[in-house]
């Protein structure tokens, strides 16, 4: 398991959105309400860029006709197709077999650019927390 | 043996054949008017207007009773060629109604109830000793407060199986205005089939109005039975009525596939739209959604016509039909290239079976018996000139 710093918590607010390369793989990393979240830049239907997609909310429905809104930012829409994505956990929002590669996040404390080994790096402040991608 | 053969008694026999497709007439017009009363009753009933003409008056030449009336109007001719000829157990009529024409909802209403009254007194009741003739109650989807009353009235009948309505009409079956029709026949179990209207009715025979001949008529069925079926499924129907069951009857099949296909793709993209959707669009199909076999596609390669069933889950959705008296019938031994036989049984009986809850077996009748064929009323056969224009 490799690392690799995505950049300063305070870059990436919550509703925002970062895409890295990560060894030559396209990683989107997504603040969804104050969690970091981390997904292929590469839509398992057709290849699309997906995370240059809409981050959007979840259309959910008891009755036709009777539309409620949920889960506001927690979907992502593949800017080709319009499938929609959890971006908690890369699947469909439908039943499919189809499912974007997700990694894990974490935020850690800054470390000084002397600790942390071989990868890229990025000027922070002391105080400052960072971006962590496990791939 | 079939466990339906094993439970037969001497006087049963399994079924083996139902035609979700006839068409029974009135001997004359004015028969309806028995049925109506006033102010309905002395008005001209609007009938089937005939712009595009189809082969034979749209009749097979060898379906007219040799007296004259029309075709499709005699009972022991229709029992003749129907039950004794092609061996169907049971068949379900589809009165010609033509109600979706009718501009006047309130008197479209009239026209339907008589329908229902004068097929419970013939088809269903005097010309129906056997019980083998099943039928439809005619509604006036035009007016769903009046078609809920009707479904009221009839539901429960024991050969009223399901709920008829034309391919024209005022706007696609799964929007709003037809809900409430729909509510009654799933609470009353009745699938709700839709037949093909007049040329002339609220809606023009295509998207893209009024062709030029009849083949094009004819050809482009689909084309409003495709409208129909996607707006059932987009508005939700099924999810609204989960015991809802529809029958597309002489539409065609084998587009069916391909037009799922596309929807299943377009719902993957589009789904927050219609968020009531919970399965893909094509795995509402199987629950819900029947189609008649005529007029049964024949390409060229017959093997091709498998392959399509095979996509189209023919096993569960198909059900056979004559459309007998017309002139495109279909003949159950003739029309369809050998199929395997599990296949078969479930196109010919078993998913119709299903559908209206018919038996497994049937109690044997006069016209089992070899002898009755001797007393069989006659067609009037290869020697007619051309056949009278019949109006309904």
């Amino acid at each position: 398991m490799a690392r690799f710093v995505v950049g300063p918590a305070s870059e990436l607010p919550p509703s925002s959105r970062r895409i890295v390369n990560v060894d030559g793989r396209e990683i989107g990393v997504f603040n969804v309400n104050g969690l970091y979240y981390a997904l292929r830049n590469l839509c398992p239907h057709q290849s699309a860029p997906l995370c240059l997609g809409e981050v959007t909310g979840l259309a959910v429905s008891d009755e036709p006709g009777e539309i409620e809104w949920t889960r506001e930012g927690e979907i992502l829409r593949c800017p080709w197709h319009g499938w929609e994505f959890d971006i908690l956990n890369g699947r469909t929002v439908f039943k499919s077999k189809a499912r974007v590669k997700t990694y894990a996040v974490q935020v850690e404390k800054e470390k000084r650019p002397s600790e942390a080994e071989g990868v890229e790096t990025y000027p922070v402040t002391v105080e400052d927390e960072v971006i962590i991608l496990d791939y | 043996m079939t466990q339906a053969e094993g439970n037969q008694t001497p006087f049963e026999t399994p079924v083996t054949l139902i035609d979700c497709d006839v068409h029974p007439y009135l001997k004359h017009a004015d028969e309806l008017r028995d049925y109506m009363q006033e102010p309905w009753r002395s008005r001209t009933i609007p009938t089937r207007r005939q712009i595009f003409l189809p082969p034979g008056d749209g009749r097979r030449l060898d379906s007219f009773p040799e007296d004259g009336s029309p075709a499709g109007s005699d009972p022991e001719l229709v029992e003749q060629q129907l039950l004794k000829g092609i061996g169907a157990d049971y068949v379900i009529l589809i009165p010609s109604s033509s109600i979706s024409i009718i501009p006047d909802p309130v008197f479209a209403a009239a026209v339907a109830r008589a329908w229902n009254d004068w097929q419970i007194d013939t088809w269903l009741g005097a010309y129906n000793p056997h019980g083998r003739f099943k039928s439809s109650i005619v509604i006036a989807p035009q007016h769903p407060e009046r078609a809920v009353e009707e479904i009221e009235r009839l539901a429960g009948h024991p050969h009223l199986l399901q709920i008829l309505v034309g391919s024209s009409a005022l706007a696609a079956y799964g929007k709003r205005q037809y809900h409430p029709i729909w509510e009654a026949a799933a609470r009353h179990n009745l699938p709700v089939a839709l037949h093909v209207e007049s040329p002339v009715g609220p809606t023009p025979p295509s998207p893209l109005g009024y062709p030029t001949y009849f083949l094009e008529f004819h050809t482009l069925y689909p084309t409003i039975y495709m409208t129909h079926l996607v707006s059932l499924i987009a508005e939700g129907v099924f999810e609204k009525y989960p015991d809802f069951k529809f029958v597309f009857v002489e539409g065609g099949s084998a587009w069916l596939a391909p037009i799922m296909w596309r929807m299943d793709k377009d719902w993957r993209g589009a789904r927050a739209e219609v968020p009531w959707l919970k399965r893909r669009p094509s795995e509402y199909l199987r629950d819900h959604i029947r189609f008649s076999t005529q007029p049964i596609e024949e390409p060229e390669n017959p093997r091709h016509l498998l392959q399509i069933f095979e996509m189209m889950d023919a096993e569960h959705v198909l059900m056979f039909a004559s459309d007998y008296p017309h002139w495109d019938f279909d003949d159950p031994k003739r029309a369809f290239p050998p199929l395997p036989e599990r296949l078969k049984r479930r196109i010919f009986c078993e998913n119709a079976r299903e559908l209206y809850n018919l038996p497994a077996t049937r109690p044997l009748d006069h016209l089992d018996s070899t002898q009755s064929s001797a007393a069989a009323k006659r067609c009037r056969g290869g020697s007619v000139n051309r056949p009278p224009q019949h109006t309904m």
